[in-house]
């Protein structure tokens, strides 16, 4: 499918040319996936790490804090990249997909077929919708300002209600070794990790349970000022690395 | 124009990559990865025994057993403020159903008191058919791994006949192996499916240079058309009420929720078993000859019980020297071959205060790594001393420890 041209003086690529543009553009998509699956992967396992592979780290405090913050980094830059340059609204969600895609086939391989655990334990959250609004937040505000501040908040605000369907089953009770307990405690404590002893989670632990049954909403809120700070940051970041300046001279 | 492109991908590639360095590897047995006097001189376990070696899946097999908390806990090595009794499996390959200490069950981590006596028991279930060489060992916060003495399991059977079945309090039974793995798998479908909605919207277009040639000649408004608006307005309005939907749906359906359970264990010491005053035994000093691999210990004996009483054992990083003439004791089982001499193995009266030598010499000491301890910044040795009554069979345990001379 071609682009309608109206006024301006260019006109789309035909024949073998467009062909060729359109190939580039493959290309380029194809290589973009994976060295985001490889990064942007590996970036999350090394700073969210533990609160995204266990079941039993998904906590109201730490998880719905650190995830968006530590994951709205990537988004930020890449979106920089396509939007500046492009006009193309869809680096949080490219990035989260790919980030996604690496997460399972982690989360299979390594986790389930070569560790033994059960894929239940290790699901991983997903930060698509947010993704998804800060796309679209970005495309009709074109503001940097403002994808920062609402489409920020909204990334780090929508992800424990996103999740919760995935994950409210596990916080059943059960009643365990005269203590009750949730399944996700229970699967920390039966299916053994000898370098995961349980007194390194860090879970339900800070100064945020002032409003005692409220801990996850103060702890999205925290996430959400944070977000649109990193946001910012990380936009600069991808702007910087995606400048032209220095390849002027070659 | 297409060597600018390209030169952004690759720069961005660039930084993004530097994010790369080690992904956290699994931690492997580990028996000697620990400095000897961390292992001899913190957890020091004895009489472990397992209940059967060859089981099949879903068969229960337990392992328990005794430790005591060194009185003489190296000065270098973070207070056992919190500690987890763990399994050294390669994975899940059992999963535990049950851990006593004490006799109380515990889920959770526990702060141990040096100089306490504990009994601990794990209650295990196969669940994935081999032999595995298996030890109990606990995680000792910022300090490491201390391994007590391992055995071999066989299981046998199918690993598809495993079941894990779980009640929760609503009185639901679930079974651990998959409970919400579909649902799970469904919600990421879910938005995966929106999100290659969202990317195939704007692919599907021409994409890179048409449309940095486009945005660079002002075009810009045929690059996101009215249909386009459309779309990302309908996304920022549906998105979230589906996410606040489906919440209130997940939120309405589990209604019991509670928060995951943090806490730390304290089970109190048993009454003492080590060191428990009838019969003491001090090491005073130890040598450790390099040439004979043997560490000789000055130890100095005063029973104060009732029987007279004969050393029967030493025992430290799960290596027990057996004293001969005594075959019939051991601390582990099976027991080593290792041996004790003693240059005087008369009993001791009861009354007596006796300075007796006591030689530990076996090829151990360096296939354990146990040897490094001569050039460690904490070069004490420590352990467990056995004496028997001669009559009636009692047992008395000392935690002995002592600096160590080499001998060259
Ligand atoms: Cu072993």
């Amino acid at each position: 499918m071609s682009l309608p041209v109206t006024t301006q003086s260019i006109k789309p690529y035909t024949g073998e040319k467009a062909r060729l543009v359109r190939a580039y553009d493959y290309l380029i998509l194809v290589l973009a996936l994976f060295l985001f699956i490889g990064s942007f992967h590996l970036h999350f396992a090394l700073t969210v790490g533990d609160w995204d592979f266990w079941v039993d780290w998904k906590d109201r405090q730490w998880w719905p804090l650190v995830t968006p913050l530590m994951g709205i980094t990537f988004p930020a830059a890449v979106q920089a990249v396509l939007w500046d340059k492009f006009r193309l609204p869809l680096g949080a969600t490219l990035c989260v997909t790919a980030l996604l895609i690496g997460t399972w086939i982690t989360r299979i391989f390594a986790y389930h077929y070569w560790n033994f655990f059960p894929v239940n334990m290790v699901l991983p959250a997903t930060m698509l919708p947010g993704a998804l609004v800060l796309d679209a937040m970005l495309m009709l505000s074109n503001s940097l300002t403002i994808t920062a501040i609402a489409g920020g908040s909204a990334f780090a605000l929508l992800f424990y209600p996103s999740n919760w369907p995935i994950f409210a089953l596990f916080h059943q009770p059960v009643e365990y070794a005269n203590a009750q307990l949730t399944l996700a405690d229970l699967f920390g404590f039966q299916y053994i990790r000898t370098g995961m002893p349980e007194y390194l989670r860090i879970i339900e632990r800070g100064t945020l349970r002032t409003y005692g049954q409220y801990a996850a909403p103060l702890a999205a809120f925290c996430s959400a000022l944070l977000c649109t700070l990193m946001y910012a940051l990380w936009w600069y970041i991808g702007k910087w690395f995606a400048t032209t300046r220095y390849l002027s001279k070659i | 124009m297409k060597i600018k492109i390209t030169q952004w991908v690759y720069t961005l590639g660039l930084i993004i990559l530097g994010f790369g360095g080690p992904v956290q590897t699994a931690l492997a047995h580990g028996e000697k990865a620990l400095e000897p006097f961390i292992r001899m001189r913190t957890i020091q376990w004895y009489d472990v025994a397992w209940s059967k070696q060859q089981f099949k899946v879903n068969e229960e097999v337990a392992v328990s057993g005794r430790f005591h908390v060194a009185e003489d806990w190296p000065v270098s090595v973070p207070k056992p403020e919190a500690a987890f009794l763990n399994v050294s499996t390669p994975g899940p390959v059992l999963i535990r159903t049950e851990r006593w200490l004490n006799g109380k069950p515990w889920v959770n981590s526990v702060a141990l008191q040096p100089g306490g006596d504990y009994e601990f028991k794990i209650v295990l279930k196969g669940r994935l058919p081999g032999r595995y060489h298996i030890h109990p060992f606990f995680n000792l916060k910022d300090a490491g791994q201390v391994m007590g003495p391992g055995a071999w399991l066989d299981i046998s059977g199918n690993a598809g006949d495993f079941s894990n079945g779980v009640k929760t309090l609503n009185g639901e039974i679930v079974d651990m192996e998959s409970v919400g793995l579909l649902n799970g798998i469904g919600w990421h479908l879910f938005w995966g499916a929106l999100a290659t909605g969202w990317l195939l919207w704007w692919v599907r277009r021409p994409l890179f240079i048409s449309r940095y040639r486009m945005l660079q000649a002002g075009m810009e408004e045929v690059l996101i058309t009215p249909t386009d608006r459309l779309i990302a307005k309908a996304v920022l309005v549906a998105v979230p009420v589906i996410v606040l939907a489906v919440n209130a749906v997940a939120v309405n359906r589990y209604p019991n929720a509670i928060p995951l359970q943090a806490s730390l264990d304290r089970i109190l010491p048993l009454p003492a078993l080590v060191n428990a005053g009838q019969v003491d035994a001090e090491a005073i000093k130890a040598e450790y000859s390099v040439a004979k691999r043997a560490m000789v210990f000055t130890v100095r004996i005063d029973n104060r019980s009732d029987k007279p009483v004969r050393i029967g054992e030493f025992n430290t990083a799960n290596v027990g020297f057996i004293n001969p003439e005594l075959p019939a004791v051991s601390s582990q089982a099976p027991a080593t071959a290792a041996v004790l001499k003693l240059d005087d193995d008369t009993p001791v009266r009861p009354g007596e205060t006796r300075t007796v030598t006591v030689t530990a010499q076996d090829a151990s000491w360096e296939a354990e790594k146990l040897d490094g301890l001569i050039n460690d910044a904490d070069s004490r040795v420590g352990g467990l001393l056995f004496l028997y009554a001669s009559e009636g069979g009692e047992r008395y345990i000392s935690s002995v420890s002592a600096a160590v001379i080499p001998k060259f």
